[in-house]
């Protein structure tokens, strides 16, 4: 019988790096009005960033996670400003953005690879393991947890109670609006994707930490992130937070189900889109909506 | 390496990828429907094809089940995706290729796993030799490729494929003529899976082995550049993309052999083909050949008072 305090733990792992790397998707995609594939990069991009310092075992970690970010976020918005912006000045539809995306997407995905090679790397830093209760957490765990935890509430207070955050909110719910009201909208947008990519940045090195480092690892778990995002409801950032618990959780007890009933556990990542499948047809707006 | 079986070898991918790339044109092209799981129904097709002729079912037969298997699938995914918004139609139609990568490479039992499953080949009618056997590929895939390429045109200029282009550019508008558009869009993807699948049968059978790591998601975006290079919407255009992009595909793999280029060929090949199409979406949207209008009698008849004139 698996521990269920285990489980738990781990649900709680895969929802913070869930909101981690969803936050910014799910702000960008209400302010541009368009899901951005080359979020899965970011992810990616932070996690080789972060393994630069992490090569020796004596790395520090805040410095990755630092560099991580900044990097993330500097990509992000060199990307909007050179291919997205231009696209959207274009009148690009949706789905041009899509496309764009995709191969911007590739395009970073085999420079990592051209520099780091496709072969998986792993970072050299010692985790320490305690025994609290019969269940076993590593101060990465602590990391992982902490650092959403921190972000969630940073954002709340960023979104709700600063000029530029209530600005982000603004321009997604009425563009036209937030315009005639005087916010300065390219500065506005471009500081939402420097912090969306800079925590899918984290996220990335949280990822490689826990699992491994290879240039699908963005990628991978992108549609996860995805499903999250349509299930919180795009644009919500809340809705977000709670889609992100409902699939971390789901994702680690369907495990064990999936193992119970005979199935391969590599059906992990169907969970995900069963649920977002669900959500499509009962409630495409997700739960904010 | 004999020089006329890898000219036969490049026809082959090319007539292949081609039709691919017809069948995205049918769905986004004609109908603006954004189907990003391309590979999925590429993928299904492969491996009905597989399957069946492994259990010796004859080849004409397996080939037309696997068109059947995937426009089936088609139809069944478009149920849930269709009445959704453009971008959720892409993030289920993506995530349908994952899973059923997932699929295959998990239920070992079905058709070998990771490990993959040898696939006889359909075109002995020619005779046994390596060259008799490419010249009998490229002899089916055309072969093909021309009915689907000539159903296609025939179709786009039809009613029907007005209904298609109308559902495109405004589907309220569509709907409120009394076309039951969510019908016709399925359809669409029921035959442009269809036609993906076709194109599957004839990649197993060609290569006479699959494994789940020729059907990753690259291959979808393979299929969107020759579409958005082409031009969406001009099924000759499409045909040149298809073409064009093999031919850098080959290129790369050449350049390989022959350069010391201080960065490895196949992953510069795919950066560029990044930047490709993000210049083309940025400077040429339209793609090389621009979609042409309607071959409607009213606009012959037209053209001929005003060349009267």
């Amino acid at each position: 019988m698996e521990n269920v305090g285990q489980v738990i733990l781990n649900a709680l792992i895969t929802s913070s790096i869930y909101l981690l790397a969803g936050t910014g998707l799910t702000l960008t995609f209400g302010l541009s009005r368009f899901p951005n594939f080359t979020y899965a990069e970011f992810i990616t991009l932070g996690a080789y960033a972060g393994f630069i310092f992490l090569v020796q075992p004596e790395g520090s970690f805040l410095l990755a996670l630092l560099t991580a970010a900044v990097i993330a976020g500097l990509v992000s918005v060199l990307s909007y400003s050179l291919v997205f912006r231009p696209l959207v000045e274009r009148r690009a539809s949706l789905v041009l953005l899509m496309v764009a995306s995709i191969g911007l997407g590739y395009a970073i995905r085999y420079t990592i690879a051209e520099i780091w090679s496709w072969s998986s790397l792993s970072y050299q830093t010692v985790w320490a393991a305690y025994e609290v209760g019969g269940i076993r957490v590593t101060s990465l765990w602590v990391w992982i947890i902490l650092t959403a935890v921190v972000a969630g509430v940073a954002l709340h207070f960023f979104l709700t109670r600063t000029k530029t955050g209530k600005a982000i909110r603004a321009i997604a719910n009425n563009p036209e609006l937030a315009s005639v009201t005087g916010i300065n909208r390219e500065r506005v947008i471009l500081l939402a994707w420097f912090i969306g990519a800079a925590l899918a940045g984290l996220a990335g090195v949280f990822r490689a930490a826990d699992t491994r480092l290879f240039p699908m690892l963005g990628w991978d778990i992108l549609l996860p992130v995805f499903a999250a995002t349509v299930l919180g409801g795009i644009g919500s950032f809340y809705g977000l937070i709670l889609a992100s618990l409902i699939l971390g959780f789901a994702e680690n007890f369907g495990v064990i189900f999936l193992s119970g009933v005979g199935l391969s556990t590599e059906y992990r990542m169907a969970i995900a889109f069963l649920i977002l499948i669900i959500v499509l047809l009962v409630r495409p707006k997700g739960i904010a909506g | 390496m004999d020089p006329l079986i890898y000219v036969l070898d490049v026809l082959v991918f090319a007539g292949i990828y081609a039709l691919l790339a017809l069948s995205l044109n049918l769905e986004f092209g004609f109908t603006g429907l954004a189907n990003f799981g391309k590979v999925a129904f590429f993928m299904a097709g492969a491996y009905t094809y597989a399957v069946l002729a492994n259990l010796g079912v004859p080849y004409w037969l397996t080939l037309l089940a696997g068109a059947v298997v995937a426009g089936i699938l088609g139809a069944v995914i478009s149920l849930p995706a269709l009445r959704l918004r453009e971008d959720y139609l892409a993030i289920v139609t993506i995530s349908f290729g994952e899973i059923l990568r997932l699929i295959v490479k998990a239920e070992d039992q079905l058709a070998g796993g990771v490990h993959g499953i040898v696939v006889p080949s359909a075109c002995k009618f020619l005779g046994d030799s390596p060259r008799e056997v490419g010249l009998a590929n490229v002899l089916l895939v055309y072969a093909l490729l021309a009915v689907v390429f000539l159903g296609l045109q025939l179709l786009a200029n039809t009613p029907y494929g007005r209904v298609l282009r109308g559902i495109r550019e405004d589907e309220v508008a569509v709907a409120a003529v009394g076309k039951n558009t969510v019908f016709y869009k399925m359809q669409v993807l029921a035959l442009g899976s269809g036609i993906a699948g076709l194109a599957g049968g004839l990649f197993a059978q060609y290569l006479r082995y699959i494994e789940p790591y020729m059907f990753m998601p690259l291959v979808t975006f393979l299929v969107w550049i020759m579409l958005m290079l082409g031009g969406a919407g001009n099924n000759v255009g499409v045909l040149a993309g298809a073409l064009v992009v093999e031919l850098l595909n080959r290129g790369t793999r050449i350049a390989k052999d022959y350069l010391t280029l201080p960065v490895d060929p196949n992953n510069l090949q795919f950066i560029l083909f990044g930047l490709l199409i993000v210049i083309i979406l940025i400077y040429r949207p339209q793609g090389l050949i621009r979609e042409g209008p309607m071959k409607t009698v009213a606009r012959e008849r037209a053209t001929k008072w005003l060349s009267s004139q």
